[in-house]
């Protein structure tokens, strides 16, 4: 069965008919074309690289089904640059190679986008607490952490 | 990976509308943080065909505290509950759960009422409830309430006391006694992976530090959480400088419990983790209930 | 001048590069990092069909019945095929460009089960549908019978007479067998095999050792998937997750009988990690691709996770029964070695399941010097997924033996494992293994006293002996890795009848901005940069206005394959030849322009210009040069051409190595058998190199698979050949909670086989990370005599060792 969703998305209001079981990463990737959140498992939900934020909080969007964010404001990564510049953390992962292949990295954006904005000057050890729900395969997690920190200043 | 068709979605604002929506579709399938019955549903081992949603229903969030104890509102999120103050000493092991459930993506959409009614095996919830012997506050469709306490409320793997048609409504703990502490922490292959043991510590003291009374409850056991009366029994009497004591209250725990042993972990080391998750969770709430 | 052998050219005599050794930070990041990635999931086509796969829930079984009428009525279905209509429409496996130039038995098989399946998740039946939930709805509506067989899941139980038959027109479960060892005939191998067991007489000291390593891998992030597109002008264009489009084109117009020239590949642009898991040439794509023809629209396959733990990334599962002899001096004589290894169904193009054991074994004496060896491999067919290649290929478990071997030789003579490595490290190169490895350059001593040195070992010591006395156990760990560099044709194509050579193509245009093509496909590697840098190095210009272009079959030269650590060794060189042909070139006809007395070598490329080396006053851009040559070849020199275009062809005269040498800091918990990594620093060699952000990356990277799978990582069937590891929960991968930080240092010598001295890095390096660990939980635990023999590392398996090494002190 289908309901009608009403949701923004970085700022952009859509209207659609969807059906009931449709989850919201496929929407925002299929319906929305946004395609920068990425799916990496399967039912589990761990692997984090569907993270977006819904009215600010960093969620898996793939354990959420559209429906659910009715009348919700959602950021994904498209929409973490403002105003055509880029957000300290996309700034930080490029100058401190945080990414290989970038499968793993809008997940860890949205991620570490609210995570620095709850814990602005946070320890080594608490960015690694951070990072449980992002999987990376490809950096180590050394690089991705050391961009946390970079961008955590840049933001104080 | 995909869920099967779903018929109907309804996301009332209001405790009133949810039990109506329930008693209007029996069998509806309910969703607090939804990241457990999601994974269930995606992997086709729940198939739903109406969805009735609890995220809207402001009157089942919070935490106050009154002359009566203290009353968690069931769709609390973990990220709300890690840092909740009025928690603090007597019942602050479910500050602690809430601290190291999976992530911190899950922590914004979990809460303690849905862990509770999930009661998986692994879960860091039932067994902190369970220490904290929570009074749990069902209402059915049609207004009826009843209170079950929470050492009756697990009944087994995935099973708790609740009937489909009713609402967890409130999680109750009693008003904390002068000197209470408690502590929550578990051992599991990765940081804060699905604990092959959890440990929960209530403890009260007189006012010099000798426990007067405890509940101990485990997590990650089969077939299902529960407290251990020899080990609550073997921590009386005992202060948080008693090591033997406690390691011998710890032991008895082990023993009582028997942990079951899989293709993973033995039940031997089961045991060792009882132990060292015990008395590390036993000295926390030592100190917590100073 | 433009035919003497690579190797002998200088290093070029440009002055101070601007980008080589440069952290230029990378381009691709301006996209990944907004989102605008474009991974096979992102493609789309109009009309485009979705498939599904059905796959078998037993391990082993006859299939009697598979039902696909209600699945086909469901709604959106487009189509639903089974293996046995398969089996008449497209050939069948094995076929000669995926089989390798070694003997063995290549069982036959088709992209979906026909009579019978192998192992739980075999593919059986195929849906399209028009949109991915409806095809999931319509997969479970296929309806299959099985009829159970008896199931084998131990390489060392299917060598056993009377084992479950997987191919029942093979005699047995033995997929493959070798012997490295001197001498290519029996006579020679028995002698050696007499010579080596005359040195285990001899031996003072022999370590004698079974060590078992899990099944595990390194599953990337991406999945794999497949968009094929037909039409019936150009023929077939395939998308596909691969590190190898060269070699998927030509296998599968093999497998769809469509002519070679009509089948294009193309890498997606970008790609989400590989690591060996999407080098195989595999069931599916070749489904997909029919499919699109039989329905005549695109037909797009995306993997699930689950299908993708099921199916492919299973690696390391091997046993290894290893002998060590030495002297009482510590110097290793000779080893012996019985490697079993496990080939799954062995059912995958390419690898068929038993290449990565082979190059393991051959890999086995890794960087010591050890004369002579007796090391006998067996690969065997068993009831689970066809094991395919992960980063290390093979060597994780071989590497784990030997340097545990080494470490458990330097306990038996109380001496420190760090001595008797370093006494044993190769310390004259070339230097050809006992297996016939040929390692071309480097200075392992000096890479290895780097590490030392980084470590502070004495001070470690001091500690580790003043915390004893506290009761705390803490432990430093080394392994160390003689690598692969590329991979010589000499050794592919044997292998797998590919050549190693890196392929590049670099087109100038007219503006003096740079084109460069190249055919291996990168899934993160940084090809896009580090490849820009060496061209904007050689040409004087920004690599910024280098653009290259990767994985497309259309329009690259043909390349073997994102594998073995070719980019910085192959491809790079290959880059770099192209653009010194060229300069070449431009210098000729600057010379007859300018009427100078010049040779074509006589020109530096700096800032975007050309400037004459014996008068700086006489210079010209590279822009009106690029123009002059393409746009306006008026009055060229006699002989010459006009245009700039160039593919090179590197090959290396011998194969190359890259050495690499890790340690390991732990502190372990004897009350609960829990350790915590404390620490993790490698020294490495890798040469010249182009941008060290990027090699650090990869060092980190590979480290902390390694320690994923020795730690956490684990496949797991149970009795029934089910298996239970099929998500993320239950195959755990280390996350940034999990790990150590990884500190990277460099020591290491220029490779003088490659244009610009470079080194290829990337493969080998999770291959030390098992030793490294289980060498520093065996160091903490010394004092009660604990080796580790066998992975994954667990704190409750160390609580038992140490329960039971307690338990015999006391008896």
């Amino acid at each position: 069965m289908n309901k009608t969703l009403n949701i923004k998305l970085n700022g952009i209001a859509y209207q659609e008919s969807v059906p009931i079981r449709m989850l919201l990463v496929d929407f925002i990737r299929d319906r929305a074309g946004l395609t920068g959140t990425h799916i990496g498992c399967t039912y589990e939900g761990r692997c984090g690289a569907c993270t977006v934020r819904v009215n600010g909080d960093a969620i898996k969007s793939c354990l959420m089904l559209a429906v659910q964010a009715e009348g919700c404001e959602v950021t994904t990564v498209e929409g973490l640059a403002t105003g055509g510049k880029p957000h300290p953390l996309q700034e930080a992962f490029n100058e401190r190679h945080a990414l290989q292949c970038g499968f793993c990295t809008p997940g860890i954006l949205m991620n570490a986008a609210e995570f620095l904005e709850k814990n602005p000057n946070p320890s080594e050890q608490e960015i690694r607490h951070s990072l449980i729900g992002n999987l990376c395969r490809c950096t180590g997690y050394v690089h991705i952490v050391e961009a946390i920190s970079d961008a955590s200043e840049r933001m104080r | 990976m995909y869920p099967a068709i779903i018929d109907a979605y309804l996301a009332p604002t209001s405790v009133a509308e949810a039990l109506g929506a329930l008693g209007e579709n029996p069998g509806a399938t309910i969703f607090a943080g939804g990241q457990s019955v999601m994974q269930a549903i995606k992997a086709r081992l729940v198939e739903p065909t109406c969805i009735v949603d609890l995220n809207g229903i402001a009157e089942l969030k919070g935490v106050s505290v009154a002359a009566g104890g203290v009353t968690i509102g069931p769709m609390t999120r973990y990220a709300d509950l890690n840092q909740e103050t009025k928690l603090h000493g007597a019942y602050q092991a479910i500050c602690d759960a809430a601290t190291t459930v999976a992530d911190r993506q899950v922590r914004n959409r979990g809460t303690i009422g849905g862990s509770i009614c999930w009661n998986y095996l692994a879960a860091c919830m039932p067994p902190t409830v369970l220490a904290m012997d929570a009074q749990l506050e069902l209402t059915k469709a049609g207004g009826g309430t009843r209170t079950v306490a929470a050492r009756d409320f697990f009944t087994g793997a995935l099973d708790t006391a609740r009937d489909d048609g009713e609402l967890l409504t409130k999680i109750s703990l009693a008003p904390p006694a002068a000197h209470a502490g408690s502590a929550y922490q578990k051992w599991s292959t990765q940081a804060d992976g699905l604990p092959i043991i959890g440990v929960a510590v209530y403890l009260e003291t007189d006012g010099g530090g000798s426990c007067i009374s405890a509940r101990m409850a485990f997590g990650g056991i089969l077939p299902v959480t529960r407290r251990s009366p020899a080990g609550e029994k073997g921590l009386v009497g005992m202060k948080a400088g008693d090591k033997d004591g406690i390691g011998a209250a710890l032991q008895a725990a082990a023993d009582d419990i028997d942990p079951q042993g899989d293709r993973w972990v033995e039940g031997g080391y089961r045991k060792v983790l009882i132990k060292d998750l015990g008395r590390q969770v036993v000295t926390t709430a030592f100190k917590r209930a100073r | 001048m433009a035919d003497r052998p690579f190797h002998d050219v200088p290093l070029a005599h440009a002055p101070q590069s601007h980008w080589v050794g440069k952290n230029f930070p990378r381009k691709e990041d301006g996209r990944l990092t907004a989102g605008k990635g474009r991974y096979l999931a992102d493609l789309h086509m109009p009309g485009m069909g979705h498939l599904v796969f059905v796959r078998s829930s037993h391990a082993h079984a006859r299939l009697t019945r598979v039902d696909t009428k209600a699945a086909a009525g469901m709604p959106g279905v487009l189509a639903v095929i089974t293996g046995d209509q398969l089996k008449d429409e497209i050939n069948g496996f094995p076929l000669p460009v995926v089989v390798p130039a070694l003997p063995a038995n290549y069982p036959k098989f088709w992209p979906l089960a026909v009579g019978k399946v192998r192992f739980h998740g075999e593919p059986v039946a195929a849906v399209v549908a028009l949109d991915p939930y409806q095809a999931e709805d319509a997969a479970l509506a296929v309806e299959i019978d099985y009829d159970p067989l008896p199931v084998v899941l131990d390489a060392e139980q299917a060598l056993k007479p009377g084992a479950p038959l997987l191919h029942e027109d093979w005699d047995d479960n033995l997929m493959f067998e070798m012997t490295f060892t001197g001498g290519q005939t029996v006579e020679e191998q028995n002698r050696n095999d007499e010579e080596v067991e005359a040195l285990f007489q001899q031996a003072d000291i022999i370590i004698q050792e079974s060590f078992k390593v899990h099944r595990c891998g390194v599953s990337p992030m991406e999945t794999r998937g497949t968009l094929a597109i037909w039409d019936d002008s150009d023929g077939l264009t395939a998308h596909i997750t691969t590190q190898r489009p060269h070699i998927d084109r030509l296998a599968l117009a093999d497998v769809l009988d469509i002519p070679a020239q009509q089948v294009r590949v193309i890498a997606p642009r970008d790609q989400g990690g590989g690591f060996g898991a999407k080098a195989p040439f595999y069931r599916e794509p070749n489904l997909v691709c029919h499919m699109a023809r039989k329905l005549g629209r695109p037909v797009r396959w995306v993997e699930t996770r689950e299908e993708h733990l099921m199916a492919v990334s299973q690696e390391r599962d091997q046993t290894n029964y290893l002998e060590l002899a030495a002297t009482k001096d510590g110097k290793m004589l000779a080893i012996r070695n019985r490697g079993i290894g496990d080939a799954g169904d062995g059912c995958e193009g390419v690898y068929w399941g038993y290449l990565m054991p082979f190059l393991g074994a051959a890999l086995l004496p890794n960087a010591y010097d050890l004369p002579k060896c007796d090391i006998k491999l067996k690969v065997a067919v068993t009831n689970k997924s066809a094991t395919s290649p992960a980063r290390s290929f093979g060597a994780f478990p071989t590497r784990f033996a030997m340097d545990r071997a080494v470490d458990m030789l330097a306990h038996k003579l109380g001496k420190d494992p760090a001595d008797v490595r370093r006494q044993n490290l190769v310390a004259e190169l070339p230097y050809t293994a006992c297996t016939g490895v040929h390692y071309d350059s480097g200075d392992f001593p000096m890479t290895w006293d780097n590490l030392i040195r980084e470590v502070d070992l004495p001070a470690f010591r001091k500690r580790q002996e003043d915390l004893r006395k506290e009761g705390r156990y803490i432990g430093i760990g080394f392994g160390v890795g003689a690598e692969l560099s590329g991979v010589a044709s000499e050794v592919l194509v044997p292998m797998e009848n590919q050549p190693g050579y890196g392929a590049a193509t670099v087109r100038i245009d007219p503006r003096g901005k740079v084109l460069l093509f190249e055919g291996d496909a990168p899934q993160g590697q940084g090809h896009e940069t580090s490849l820009a840098q060496v061209a904007a190095h050689e040409f004087g210009i920004h690599p910024n206005d280098v653009v290259v272009t990767t994985g497309d079959t259309g329009v690259t030269p043909f390349g073997s394959g994102t594998i073995g650590a070719r980019a910085g060794s192959y491809t790079a060189s290959a880059v770099s030849e192209a653009c010194r042909f060229l300069k070449k070139k431009m210098g000729r006809i600057m010379t007859h322009d300018l009427e100078l007395e010049a040779g074509e070598d006589d020109f530096d490329f700096q800032d975007g210009e050309i400037i004459y080396s014996k008068d700086n006053n006489i210079r010209k851009s590279f822009m009106e040069m690029s123009n002059r040559i393409i746009m306006a070849p008026l009055n060229l020199p006699e002989g010459e051409e006009a245009g700039l275009e160039h593919t090179a062809f590197f090959e290396a005269d011998k194969p190359m190595i890259t050495f690499s040498s890790h340690a390991a800091m732990v502190e372990v918990d004897i009350a609960t058998g829990q350790f915590e990594f404390t620490n993790y620093v490698t020294s490495e060699d890798t040469g010249t190199v182009i941008n060290p952000l990027i090699v650090e990356g990869q060092v980190q990277g590979g480290v902390v698979q390694g320690i994923s799978n020795a730690l956490y990582e684990e496949f797991v069937y149970d009795e029934n050949g089910q298996q239970l590891t099929t998500d993320y929960e239950n195959y755990q991968v280390a996350t940034a909670a999990d790990v150590p930080p990884v500190r990277v240092t460099h020591a290491g010598v220029p490779c003088p086989h490659t244009p610009m001295g470079t080194r290829g890095l990337g493969e080998g390096l999770p291959g030390p990370v098992p030793a490294a660990l289980s060498n520093a939980i065996s160091d903490a635990l010394l004092p009660f005599g604990i080796e580790i023999t066998e992975l994954p590392l667990r704190a409750n398996r160390i609580w038992a060792a140490i329960q039971a090494a307690t338990q015999q002190a006391a008896e």
